[in-house]
Order: structure tokens, then C-alpha cells, then sequence
């Protein structure tokens, strides 16, 4: 992959769209972090992501909650210019190739399937030392030797349903909180699919880990909004008060009160989100039309 | 291999596609055209035919064919090897057949150039 003029000329063009991509030195406040994730579909191939970068993500990840601290979310990183030709295509599908090959970082995410079973009681115990978990909820060693462990993990991590539910949860905080990392750290970021069983080949992983996602992350080639804010139902379509069917009350002074904070932005589309999906996907050499 | 390609149904489905999605100019269906029958004469298929080895029909819908999609992907990369120009444009070329194939429902990428 060499660098063409084309490319760097219509790139400078485009310089425009990004004004104020997140960093340098201002942090943004956690509610605009919110409200500027957007899924990230165009990366600037060529721009490498820093490693400190990286491991804030990971870090972020890391802190997420997590039943009985287990070790549920599970990351392979891949720098993108260092992985095999082979192995970059074994992970290709039809949906994902375009931003496997523009996206400098790949990190992708499993779900440790033995990780309740496994973690919860040595872990659970440490809390009770550490008066995480007190007697005041009452937990103690004896409960979680002869209660918690096993009428509950046990039960949980024998039901493959169960046990693919709480993995599935439990990595998704993880994963959100990497997403949210990488927009504060001025990146652009989305999850996509891939396959599971050349992953397993390619990354050599415990036979207990399941596919989830991969993230792409790189610098945005589109701007951070990314034509804006995707829609979504009104709040209490999605949220109940009391009981279903009763419809979280939403107040007009919040809903005010997060626009100022930057957490509702602009719904897309915004006016010149097609010409700049034009401009972007000519920069790139990718369908325009 | 016939010149009339334009009156296909796939065809239309793609420029209609291209128009309305898009909002690409008219005016330029007459190249985009052309530069589908080059590729059809390369894989020896008319545009339907190459719709039809690309997706099959199921209960409720279309199915993509993994096959056929993976051969005219490989085929239109030759294409664009083999097309003349620059980089750019042998890439705009074989980009307008992956757009017939996307406003068909044939979902295919292609990795950026740089």
C-alpha cells in the first residue's frame, strides 16, 4: 500500500468535515462522548493509531462492571499492516472488508464462556475480603462456597442459553465502555462481524471463547458526526414506567439540558451528508454511486 | 453477447437505483452502461445472468449465492487490472459494475485505494 497524491490532495480537501476532532488537548465531557459515538465507516488507511491510544481502550474495557468480577470479555488487537495477508482474507466476509483494510487497528472481541464458572468464586471471595461484598447484603466465604457457587454459577454455566446470555451481557459493558474510550480519544470506531471458526484458526484462542465483534478503530475519513445522531425511538416507546406499557415520562428541560451538553445532536441526515459520502468514497477509490 | 443490455431488468434496477439513492446524474447511464457490457463480454454473462448466479430465491426473499458473489468479485478486481488508465480510473470502472451488482442486492466492498 503506498501513498498517492490523489489521495493525500482530496484528503487535505476533506480536512473540512473534521474541525474539531475531539483531541489535542480539551477533554470532552462524558455526556458528549455519548452523543458523538457514532459507528465509524470510513478510516483514513494510511494514518496509524497510537499504542497509548489502544491500551486506554482496553483499560476502558477493563473497569467495565462485570458479574463477579469475571473475566467475561476477552481481545485479540491486531495492527492491521502487521497481521499475514492470509490471515487479514480468512477474516474478510462481505460485510466487514471494506473496513478491515481501512482500519489500522482491529481488536477483536470474544466472550469467555467458562468465565462465571471459572472466576466467580476465588473472585467473589476477594470482594468479601475486601468488604465489596458484606455481610450487610449477606455475603460470606460460606455462602458463596455452599450457595452461591454452587446452586447459582453452576446452575447458570450448565445452561448453554443461560451461560451465552450473561457472556453476551457482561462483554457488551465491556465493549461499550472500549467503544466510548475510543470516541474520547478522538478515534473513529464501529463493531462489525466476523467469522468465528478462521478466527479460531488464525488467533489460535481457548475453545471456551465465542465470537462477538470485531472494533475497528482508526482516525475518522468522514467527519465525527457521520452525517448525525442515528434516530431512535422516543424514550418511552422503549422504556416503561412501573409496569410495560406505561411510558417513561421524558421532560422537555432535560431533553433541553443534554442538547446544551452535547449529548442530543443534530439527527442525521445532516444536509451535505451526501456529498460528503461522495467525496469520501472518491478519496477512497470505494462505489460512489 | 448483446448491445441492448440497457432494457434489462437488472439494469434498470440499477439505474433507478443509482438515481434515486444517490442522486447521480442521467446523464452518465450512457457510460455506465458501456462499461458494463465490457464486463459482461469478459464474463461471458449477460447482467440478469449475473444477477441470477448471485442470489437465489428463498421463502420471503433473496439468498446471496457465496460462490457466484466471491467469482464476479475476483472477476471485476480483473477488470480493473486490466482495464486502461490510471489507478483511478480503471477503479471507477469496475466500481460501476460493483454498483450494478450493490443496487441489485448483491452486497459487495472493495478495499480502499491508497
Amino acid at each position: 500500500m503506498g501513498g498517492e497524491s490523489r489521495s493525500e490532495v482530496l484528503h487535505s480537501s476533506l480536512f473540512i468535515f473534521h474541525p474539531h476532532i475531539a483531541k489535542g488537548g480539551s477533554r470532552v465531557e462524558f455526556k458528549e462522548v455519548v452523543g458523538r459515538r457514532r459507528s465509524i465507516r470510513y478510516f483514513l488507511p494510511w494514518k496509524p493509531v497510537p499504542r497509548e491510544k489502544i491500551q486506554i481502550i482496553l483499560e476502558a474495557a477493563r473497569l467495565a462492571s462485570r458479574a463477579g468480577n469475571a473475566d467475561f470479555a476477552r481481545a485479540i488487537v491486531v495492527e492491521r499492516d502487521k497481521m499475514p495477508k492470509a490471515d487479514l482474507q480468512a477474516l474478510t466476509l462481505p460485510v466487514n472488508a471494506g473496513m478491515i483494510e481501512m482500519a489500522p487497528v482491529h481488536i477483536y472481541w470474544w466472550g469467555d464462556l467458562a468465565a462465571f464458572r471459572r472466576d466467580m468464586p476465588a473472585r467473589a471471595r476477594e470482594q468479601v475480603d475486601m468488604g465489596v461484598l458484606n455481610i450487610s447484603h449477606g455475603w460470606t466465604h460460606k455462602f458463596i462456597n455452599e450457595v452461591a457457587y454452587p446452586q447459582v454459577v453452576q446452575a447458570f454455566s450448565a445452561d448453554p442459553v443461560l451461560n451465552a446470555k450473561v457472556t453476551g451481557c457482561e462483554s457488551g459493558l465491556a465493549i461499550a465502555q472500549a467503544l466510548l474510550a475510543a470516541v474520547d480519544e478522538g478515534l473513529g470506531t464501529m463493531l462489525c462481524t466476523y467469522p468465528e471458526a478462521p478466527a479460531r484458526t488464525v488467533f489460535g484462542v481457548p475453545d471456551s471463547w465465542t465470537v462477538l465483534w470485531v472494533q475497528f478503530v482508526g482516525y475518522p475519513a468522514e467527519g465525527w458526526e457521520a452525517g448525525g445522531q442515528r434516530p431512535r425511538p422516543p424514550l418511552g416507546s422503549l422504556y416503561h414506567e412501573g409496569r410495560y406499557g406505561a411510558p417513561f415520562r421524558s421532560s422537555e428541560e432535560v431533553v433541553a439540558q443534554l442538547q446544551s451538553q452535547k449529548m442530543l445532536q443534530d439527527p442525521a441526515p445532516l444536509p451535505w451528508r451526501r456529498d460528503e459520502v461522495r467525496a469520501v468514497s472518491r478519496m477512497l477509490g470505494l462505489p460512489e454511486e | 453477447m448483446s448491445t441492448n443490455i440497457a432494457e434489462s431488468q437488472t439494469v434498470q434496477t440499477w439505474l433507478v437505483g443509482v438515481h434515486e439513492q444517490s442522486k447521480s446524474s442521467p446523464e452518465a447511464d450512457a457510460k455506465r452502461v458501456q462499461v458494463l457490457a465490457e464486463f459482461c463480454i469478459i464474463a461471458g454473462k449477460q447482467p440478469d445472468e449475473i444477477i441470477d448466479d448471485c442470489l437465489r430465491d428463498v421463502d420471503g426473499g433473496k439468498k446471496i449465492r457465496v460462490k457466484g458473489r466471491r467469482f464476479y468479485a475476483d472477476k471485476i478486481n480483473e477488470f480493473e487490472q486490466q482495464s486502461e488508465g490510471t489507478a483511478g480510473e480503471r477503479r471507477q470502472k469496475a466500481n460501476y459494475v460493483r454498483s450494478f451488482l450493490i443496487h441489485n442486492g448483491v452486497l459487495i466492498q472493495t478495499s480502499p485505494l491508497f
